[in-house]
């Protein structure tokens, strides 16, 4: 018997007509979930609104209305306005540049401290590097808040420069541990001990070599860290030894409230404070998704 | 012979890391700007002419080069001590004296709490993986961790002092009553559910993450293959395993806490350490300062080495092993 073409089904023969138009379809939830889209958007609508405070601000924010003090939220005033007379909703987004802007400089003195301690102190010798993590565990091992009061208490007066200096420079320990480890472990590569011998200096080959490498280890520490830069000096101007009170952030206005406290005056405490926590969860939820991106694993369980 | 020895390697460790903090702390508030005489005396420091400024100079110890105040410093504290608060016009262990009980309550009660919720949370989220109500307390969890605590705080006396009336919103007992058990314990509540809120989900997740981490290892798989159901693993096995790292992690959130609770006392203006560090901030009270700042420095040095016995003690791993203890407890994360 002979065989003939049509006795068998060729598998696969005709593909392109049974092909069937399978685009991978994600659903714009599970899109959300990988991504921090909603974060991202909030944060954007935050930090636009602060950056162009000159279109979104009703009022001048640092004008006090004397008629109109602690008026409830209105018409005229979205927000209300806080013991001084002066219009919430304008303070928030002039407040917000300085407080954002805290947050990013703190962050940007902090992660510079650490990468250049952490590499020293990678590259440096068994006796160095031991000394430095030593210094940096003591360093931790009085609360952060503590040493803040105490430099501000020697610095006097703060303005928003000082406060992003000493928020800075109390805040670089944890990344540069991370920053140590990772050089440890490629500071004896071929490429670097090349760079070397090309006559590389330190800072070219932390800047060439280094930098790259460990990047993506500390980028969700430093992302985190502008938030807790952003909530430190809340933190501070509240408790009355951060920025004064003319000088308008998140912080400053919520010093206010204790005073609001006693006649129950909501909106002064409220708002601004919500404000706050958005911005501070949408840095969150990027910085967590920042690391969520490197490890994934399946459970055993 | 060889405990002995690893004992007292300890002790000379402890007591190194102490004398530098001393020294720095020490070179800090003798350094920092602000008029000590000012806080001593008040306005009166205005009507003093050079000599007698010059005078009270000498009585309080601050014309003598920084080396040698500190020398002095060091001997009168072997005595106990430790110089006079320029705000308060009395020894500084006397100002402490009376108030640190107050602050040991309130820490001890927040840590305690803490550890205990963020293990069983822990244990619950890690059982319950990648379900929706994993997913729930996560996101629930990232929230209150995001909120700074000081508003956490003005947030609860606005809803439970103010317009409730049910509990009060500052001090540590109420006028003349402080052996009265239900004041303190009143005062306590609000303060106690900052502190546990603010704090709790760094723990919760650390813990969460080295117990999700801990599952995937093989031994869990033939544990399983063995017929042990999902809790009998856990809590016989993975917890075992995970206790080195809950015992660091608990070593390293001794500073946190306690910031926290510092952050915490001033705004329920709850007298106590932090109320203290704010006030000498405020006034330039750096002798109260330095204290205050090497009580929780040796209680943190204490409280990590302490943690490190212990590890290598349950775990003889740990001993060739120090760089895995990982400090990033501000972050939030384990990495």
């Amino acid at each position: 018997m002979e065989l003939q073409y049509g006795d068998f089904d060729i598998v696969g023969e005709n593909y392109l007509a049974e092909k069937i138009n399978v685009t991978k379809k994600t659903s714009f939830l599970k899109s959300l979930q990988e991504k921090p889209y909603i974060s991202m958007g909030v944060l954007l609508i935050i930090i636009m609104g602060c950056a162009f405070s000159g279109v979104t601000m009703n009022h001048q924010p640092t004008y006090m209305d004397l008629r109109n003090i602690n008026a409830a939220p209105n018409r005229t005033f979205y927000f209300g306005t806080d013991s001084l007379g002066r219009d919430i909703f304008s303070m928030i987004w002039y407040g917000g540049r300085i407080s954002l802007f805290i947050g990013i400089l703190a962050t940007v003195i902090s992660t510079s401290i650490a990468v250049v301690y952490g590499s020293i102190s990678g590259v440096a010798s068994e006796l160095i590097d031991d000394m430095m993590m030593r210094f940096t565990e003591i360093a931790l091992s009085i609360p952060s808040i503590l040493i803040i009061i105490f430099i501000q208490a020697m610095i006097g007066q703060s303005n928003p420069l000082s406060i992003s200096i000493v928020i800075g420079i109390t805040s670089w320990m944890n990344i540069s541990k991370i920053v140590r480890s990772e050089v440890r472990q490629i500071r004896n590569s071929e490429y670097i001990l090349a760079a070397k011998c090309a006559g590389g200096k330190f800072f070219y080959i932390l800047k060439r070599h280094l930098l790259p490498n460990f990047i993506s280890a500390i980028m969700f520490m430093v992302v985190m860290n502008i938030g807790s830069a952003i909530a430190t000096e809340s933190t501070l101007s509240f408790l009355g030894i951060g920025l004064p009170i003319e000088i308008i952030s998140w912080g400053s206005m919520l010093s206010l409230a204790e005073k609001a406290l006693l006649s129950n005056y909501w909106w002064i405490i409220l708002i601004p404070g919500v404000f706050l926590v958005v911005t501070l969860f949408c840095i969150t939820n990027i910085g967590d998704y920042v690391r969520k991106k490197n490890n994934k694993e399946f459970s055993n369980l | 012979m060889n405990d002995v020895i690893y004992l007292g390697k300890k002790v000379i460790q402890f007591v190194l890391v102490i004398v530098l903090l001393s020294i720095i702390v020490f070179y800090m508030s003798r350094l920092s700007p602000g008029d000590p005489l000012m806080s001593y005396y008040g306005d009166g420091v205005e009507r003093m002419n050079t000599a007698q400024k010059l005078e009270a100079m000498d009585k309080l110890g601050l014309n003598a080069p920084i080396y040698k105040q500190y020398i002095d410093w060091l001997a009168n504290a072997a005595h106990g001590e430790y110089g006079i608060s320029y705000k308060y016009k009395q020894d500084v262990t006397v100002v402490i004296g009376d108030v640190y009980k107050n602050t040991i309550i309130l820490g001890g009660l927040a840590y305690t709490l803490n550890f205990l919720l963020a293990l069983l949370l822990g244990i619950f989220c890690t059982l319950h993986e990648d379900q929706t109500i994993d997913k729930i307390i996560c996101k629930v969890g990232v929230v209150t961790s995001c909120i700074p605590s000081f508003w956490v705080s003005l947030l609860l006396i606005l809803i439970f002092s103010i317009n409730l009336g049910i509990l009060p919103s500052s001090g540590a007992y109420a006028l003349g009553q402080s052996n009265n058990l239900t004041s303190r314990i009143g005062h306590l509540v609000l303060p106690l559910t900052v502190l546990v809120l603010s704090h709790l989900w760094y723990y919760t997740y650390m813990i969460r993450n080295k117990l999700v981490e801990e599952i995937r290892q093989d031994y869990v798989l033939l544990c399983k293959v063995k017929g042990l159901n999902k809790k009998q693993i856990v809590y016989k096995h993975c917890l075992r395993n995970i206790m080195p790292s809950y015992i660091t992690i608990m070593a390293i959130s001794v500073p946190h806490i306690l910031g926290g609770t510092y952050v915490v006392e001033k705004v329920f203006s709850y007298p106590g350490l932090g109320s203290l560090c704010f006030e000498s901030a405020k006034y330039h009270d750096y002798n109260m300062l330095l204290v205050l700042c090497l009580i929780t420095g040796i209680l943190v040095v204490f409280v990590n080495m302490l943690a490190q016995v212990i590890n290598d003690k349950i775990d003889p791993r740990m001993k060739h092993d120090r760089s895995e203890i990982d400090w990033n407890c501000n972050t939030a994360t384990s990495i």
